[in-house]
């Protein structure tokens, strides 16, 4: 074992300067009324920094050792380099999954109900988790439990087992959180906003769905451990009542012989600099208004961070600053206004400024955020207000050391991301030095308020003036997409159940009448808006079964016609009559029998697969999975209470783009005609958006058919 | 920034005071006797525990005072005058007081005036009411001429002050930051200052502004927060819980800055103030300021609350339909947290609905996939008074509170039945003590706990012997308190029912 100890800093002792005199009033007149500028302040005692070792162990894990005897406690907590950002795009979800289920799910060793069992019966607190640019590991444990939890820590960062049942308990806890996420106005402000500053598709933004939820399996999560989770990927941080020298050892015991990462970490994605756009998302239960606004910021290692923060802090990043004083205090627009500098160590940060005022003073509020972020890149700050900003951030510097916690978690972060260990210090020194004229060089070249992009979420028809003054306004639509139905793997059971389900709904609907029919007539209207024009036609079908059906449609620009005749057909329209291709007879066939009557009528020749139970528009429903007939399958969602058909769902092709979509057919009314209950009124969606009413005006059984229907 | 999500957070809080109350006091003995405390004359009572690591000190003013102690008409005040105790005093955040004094005086009267007008409703005379509004609107102006904007805040920030906040609950409020250790004579000032003598400056333009927004975000615009609310009303009919903190619409419209100095001058005295201190500090030094900053405080003779719930004899049930994702709520009736059965609420409430290993996450998250999340609180809204044991439950999707309902109860009537098992309480307390150890590692979380004991129970020293109480609870002592509390006349139920038309 390699062992380092880095302790430069033992014992040094640093004296920060923090005795700054408050002189952001001095000279501000007589001060006979202002006793605080009297004050005088004694030096303030010595900042220790604690003392701590850092040692590498063999596999290449970093770990950060301080000893504090104060309290019969240990702590552990590991950073390691992974994150939802190296996720595939089509699993999102994935990388938290793979956090939450290594501690839910437990190991080979310990179940993940034991390991509840065990951690709470000692009073220990023991998670892992995958952020978005991190993971990391935590335990807490009273000293007598050192070894057992340690043990548990290492066990569950390298062995996980991800058993399914875990897997599942967390999807539904993802899922319950995707159905919940429109709830809260500020949630949807951060993500909604998230996504029009980044782009929709942009690692940093894109977000779980019940489709990218559906395509993660169990071996995904296998993988994404193993490919992220390494020693030489991870940064331990040890405080509490121990022995370094022992805990050492027992930690390396614990690692030991857990492998290296074989490959290097892929690069960061690119933040993009997009223009503005201003964005709506309307909810119309809201009587305030979220607002947020950003654009890209800066890396701290840029040269104009110190002058930046310190602009921030008169801007907006705190009590009394220029946005609380303003539209908070002054104007009383707001309970919350603020701004962020737009600084990140990794990435560069996202500069950005939010509030939540009433629904009338929507505009008001955004447009006197703006004008105060404008002002301060078009004229410089005051004295007063620079000298403000200085000696909060130089007095306050103090807290930067009050944290043992928190001081390790910055040796980690600089360490990680390549900053000098004295980066604070010349933070400071850049502070104490800086200048008015600084300050707005930095808030010229930083903050852009002509390039930051909105987006508001509140009532928007109540909304006081023109939001489309900022710029062309979008709507942004939060409908969330209804999950992809879960089809397992077809079992026995479900295959009788299907059918079951299905003979029961044969009796329910009449089956053994439709079973009988020779052929009918059929009369519906379909009213729809196409690009913004409404649109009504008819379609009138008359079918002979087995295989003979005539279908007009009339619209308001003329009529067109498709006639099948066994195992021929043909089409008219204005412009002429073609013959149907032998994919397209055979495609009218199975038309045919996977019509909602022809489904009954050939009960035999399907597959049915009882799925999950569902809610569709509030009704509860079973659904069945119908295939055998064609290459296509149909999902049927039948009525629990009285197994009429609810909602047909199937593939289609857009009739306006050609493109595959998901086409939904929901009943709302019923008829019973001779015994037999069909639809009275529905409606047809492609993606869920809805596309045309149908209303069945005619139904007519055996009628007499006139044969030229079938003549060319 | 001032000011707390009274409703929900309230919840968090309590579960951060049920962790914290946990002791092995015979360890920690040393620490309790490093605990030094003294009185001012005024009543006012200072508890300090010198701790040099690092020279920063933590503190809370917590005033026995919450939203519990209002009556109808002036409900949410307590909040709005802990919004005031930052606006500062009649030599900080002002250019020129006596000249500011006859401003906000005119501004009074033309509040009063507008008030009148106003609370005819629909026989106001429309013409005569926006007169009165801008007559108002420019009173209120001519004072704001006076005002030096947030100066109370910016001296703190500006010399280092680090989470200035204050919250307010239906208990008590509470005022904290953190400060570098050497500018102690400029706490003892600035605290001693706004707590004797605060200006109450842009009173009107504070709470129909930030005040009514902060009403808007937490409670009108979120349905959570909405049907607590409700839920909170019809749980307490008769005792000042009834009402949530942050106050009903129109009394918020309505209160007048007189209203806010009046319930100010019977409140804020000295024998309904600790103040606690915890970091770099001198004993001795702490004294002295005291003495010099904090002596203009009112002794005062402050009234204790006079209602108290009855017993609760039907059960209650509420349904609010409403776009949101469904919830479950149900609250029971439980003593305050002086009385002898509290320790014994704090094992049920942790067995039945905190952490993993809990009954309603085992049954209702894991095995029947029902709930998402599960948990309990003992002391909704607060603990000073009779108060409820709060359940609080999110359905999975497409399951509904209905759903959550009898699966809860089928896990409180195990308990009432058969009561818990010894493992279980056993466990209790081993999370007891973990978590009270936790709670002492960071000055603030000392210096909340050691005002929290002091303001309820009126001994600091308590928290240190709360382990032990919880460490006497008995198997025996869980089954007849569960049996007690768990009838369903003592029940409030709330539940959200989704309906995406409902508004």
């Amino acid at each position: 074992m390699k062992k380092f100890v880095w302790n430069r800093m033992r014992g040094v002792i640093l004296l920060i300067a923090v005795a700054v005199v408050s002189g952001a009033m001095a000279g501000c007149g007589a001060s006979g009324g202002k006793p605080w500028l009297q004050m005088q302040y004694p030096e303030l005692n010595e900042i220790r920094m604690p003392s701590y070792e850092r040692v590498e162990l063999d596999n290449g894990m970093i770990v950060y050792l301080v000893e504090d005897h104060e309290f019969p406690l240990i702590e552990l907590s590991a950073t390691i380099d992974v994150g939802s950002i190296y996720e595939d795009a089509d699993k999102v979800g994935l990388g938290e999954m793979t956090g939450t289920v290594m501690r839910s799910g437990g190991t080979s060793t310990h179940g993940g109900d034991e390991l509840d069992e065990l951690v709470e019966a000692r009073g220990m607190q023991l998670e892992t988790w995958v952020g978005q640019t991190d993971g990391g590991a935590y335990l807490s444990a009273m000293k007598e439990d050192t070894q057992m939890g340690l043990d548990l820590l290492a066990d569950i960062l390298r062995n996980p087992v991800f058993p399914e049942d875990k897997i599942k308990l967390a999807k539904e806890q993802a899922k319950a959180e995707i159905a919940r996420r429109n709830d809260d106005a500020m949630s949807i402000a951060r993500r909604e906003g998230m996504k029009a500053i980044f782009g929709a598709d942009h690692p940093m933004a894109r977000h779980t769905e019940y489709s990218t939820l559906a395509r993660i399996a169990r071996q995904d999560l296998v993988d994404f451990h193993a490919d992220w989770f390494h020693p030489d990927r991870m940064y331990l941080v040890v405080i509490g009542d121990f022995d370094s020298e022992r805990m050492v050892g027992m930690i390396d015991k614990a690692f030991a012989g857990w492998a290296p990462a074989t490959r290097a970490l892929p690069a960061d994605p690119e933040i993009p600099d997009f223009p503005r756009t201003v964005n709506v998302v309307d909810k119309d239960d809201l009587t305030q208004t979220t607002v947020l606004m950003g654009h890209k910021g800066i890396r701290a290692d840029d040269p104009n961070y110190a002058a930046i923060r310190v602009a921030n802090r008169i801007l907006g990043g705190g009590f009394a600053t220029r946005l609380f004083n303003e539209v908070r205090s002054r104007q009383g627009l707001a309970y919350s206004v603020g701004s962020s500098a737009g600084t990140g160590y990794r990435y560069p940060g996202m500069f950005m400024a939010f509030t939540m005022t009433k629904s009338e003073s929507s505009e008001k509020a955004v447009a006197a955020i703006l004008a105060e972020i404008e002002r301060m890149t078009v004229e410089p700050v005051t004295e007063a207000e620079l000298a403000t900003a200085q000696d909060g951030i130089l007095n306050s510097d103090v807290f930067s050391y009050d944290s043992t916690r928190e001081i390790m978690d910055r040796l980690v972060m600089f360490e990680r991301y390549g900053y000098a260990p004295d980066f604070l210090d010349r933070y400071q020194a850049e502070v104490k030095a800086m200048t008015v004229d600084q300050v707005l060089a930095a808030a010229q070249a930083v903050w852009h308020p002509e390039q930051l992009t909105i987006l508001g979420v509140g009532n928007y028809e109540d909304w006081d003036g023109d939001f489309s003054r900022f710029g062309p306004v979008t709507m942004v639509d939060i409908e969330i997409p209804e999950p992809a139905l879960d089809i397992p793997e077809a079992t026995e059971e479900s295959l009788i159940a299907g059918k079951k389900l299905m003979q029961g709904a044969y009796e329910a609907v009449g089956g053994a009448r439709m079973a009988a029919l020779q052929g009918h007539f059929t009369r519906r209207v379909m009213s729809a808006e196409i690009q913004g024009m409404a649109m009504q036609f008819t379609i009138e079908e008359t079918v002979q079964y087995p295989n003979r059906q005539y279908s007009l449609q009339k619209t308001q620009w003329g009529n067109g016609s498709q006639v099948l005749d066994g195992d021929k057909g043909w089409s008219k329209s204005g412009m002429g009559e073609k013959d149907l291709t032998a994919e397209e007879v055979t495609a009218a066939q199975n038309g045919l029998k996977t019509s909602y009557i022809g489904t009954f009528r050939n009960l035999d020749e399907f597959t049915f697969q009882a799925l999950e139970p569902r809610i569709v528009e509030g009704v509860e429903c079973y659904p069945v999975y119908a295939s055998g007939v064609g290459d296509d399958y149909m999902i049927l969602f039948l009525r629990a209470d009285n197994l009429r058909l609810r909602m047909t769902q199937a593939p289609g092709m857009s009739p306006m783009t050609g493109a595959p979509v998901t086409m939904k057919v929901i009943n709302d009314e019923y008829q019973d005609v001779d015994g037999m209950v069909i639809s009275s009124k529905s409606r047809m969606l492609y993606d869920d958006e809805l596309f045309a009413e149908i209303e069945t005006t005619d139904f007519e059984a055996n009628p007499a058919v006139d044969e030229t229907m079938f003549t060319k | 920034m001032t000011g707390i999500s009274k409703l929900i957070r309230v919840g968090v809080l309590l579960s951060l005071l049920v962790a914290a109350s946990s002791v092995a006091a015979q360890t920690y003995l040393d620490l309790e006797n490093q605990v030094q405390e003294f009185t001012l004359d005024n009543g006012v009572k200072f508890i300090v525990l010198e701790k040099h690591d690092v020279p920063v000190f933590s503190f809370r003013t917590m005033v026995n005072i919450g939203s519990a102690n209002e009556v109808r008409g002036i409900t949410g005040l307590s909040h709005i005058l802990e919004h005031m105790a930052f606006k500062g005093t009649p030599e900080i955040g002002t250019k020129d007081y006596e000249a500011e004094k006859k401003a906000m005086a005119a501004e009074d009267v033309a509040f009063l005036a507008l008030k009148a007008e106003r609370i005819k409703g629909e026989h106001a005379d429309p013409e005569k009411l926006a007169a009165l509004q801008t007559a108002f609107d420019e009173a209120k102006d001519a004072a704001r001429e006076f005002v030096v904007t947030n100066e109370f805040g910016r001296i703190i920030e500006e010399n280092g002050g680090k989470g200035l906040n204050a919250s307010t609950s239906s208990d008590v409020t509470r005022y904290h930051y953190k400060f570098p250790s050497n500018r102690l004579e400029l706490w003892a000032y600035l605290e001693g200052s706004r707590m004797s003598h605060p200006v109450f400056r842009e009173f009107y333009t504070e709470k129909d502004g930030p005040v009514t927004e902060e009403r808007r975000g937490g409670v009108d615009n979120n349905p959570i927060g909405r049907l607590l609310e409700i839920f909170q009303n019809q749980m307490f009919m008769a005792s000042g819980y009834h009402h949530s903190t942050i106050g009903y619409l129109s009394d918020i419209e309505n209160v007048s800055r007189q209203n806010c100095q009046d319930y100010f001058d019977k409140n804020y005295v000295g024998s309904n103030m600790v103040v606690s201190i915890v970091g770099d500090v001198e004993f001795a030094e702490v004294q002295r300021l005291a003495r010099k900053y904090f002596s203009g405080i009112k002794r005062g003779h402050p009234e204790p609350v006079e209602t108290f719930e009855p017993k609760q004899l039907v059960e209650k049930r509420l349904v609010m339909r409403d776009p949101a994702q469904p919830v479950f709520i149900a609250g029971y009736h439980i003593e305050d947290q002086s009385h002898p059965d509290w320790p014994v609420y704090e094992v049920i409430a942790d067995v039945l609905g905190q952490g993993r290993t809990s009954r309603l996450y085992k049954s209702l998250v894991k095995e029947q996939k029902v709930a998402v999340q599960a948990a309990t609180f003992p002391g909704y809204p607060g603990s000073k008074y009779p108060t409820g044991m709060l359940i609080f439950a999110m359905p999975a999707k497409d399951k509904t509170g209905y759903d959550l309902e009898e699966a809860t109860y089928a896990e409180i009537d195990r308990i009432v039945a058969d009561g818990i098992t010894a493992d279980e309480l056993q466990a209790v307390k081993q999370r007891a003590r973990a978590n009270f150890i936790r709670g002492l590692r960071t000055n603030g979380g000392m210096a909340e706990q050691l005002a929290t004991y002091q303001t309820y129970s009126g001994d600091w020293s308590e928290m240190f012997r709360v382990v032990e109480s919880i460490e006497a609870v008995t198997l025996d002592d869980v089954q007849r308190v569960a049996g007690e509390i768990f009838v369903p006349s003592n029940r409030t139920v709330a539940i959200i029912e989704t309906d995406e038309d409902a508004s």
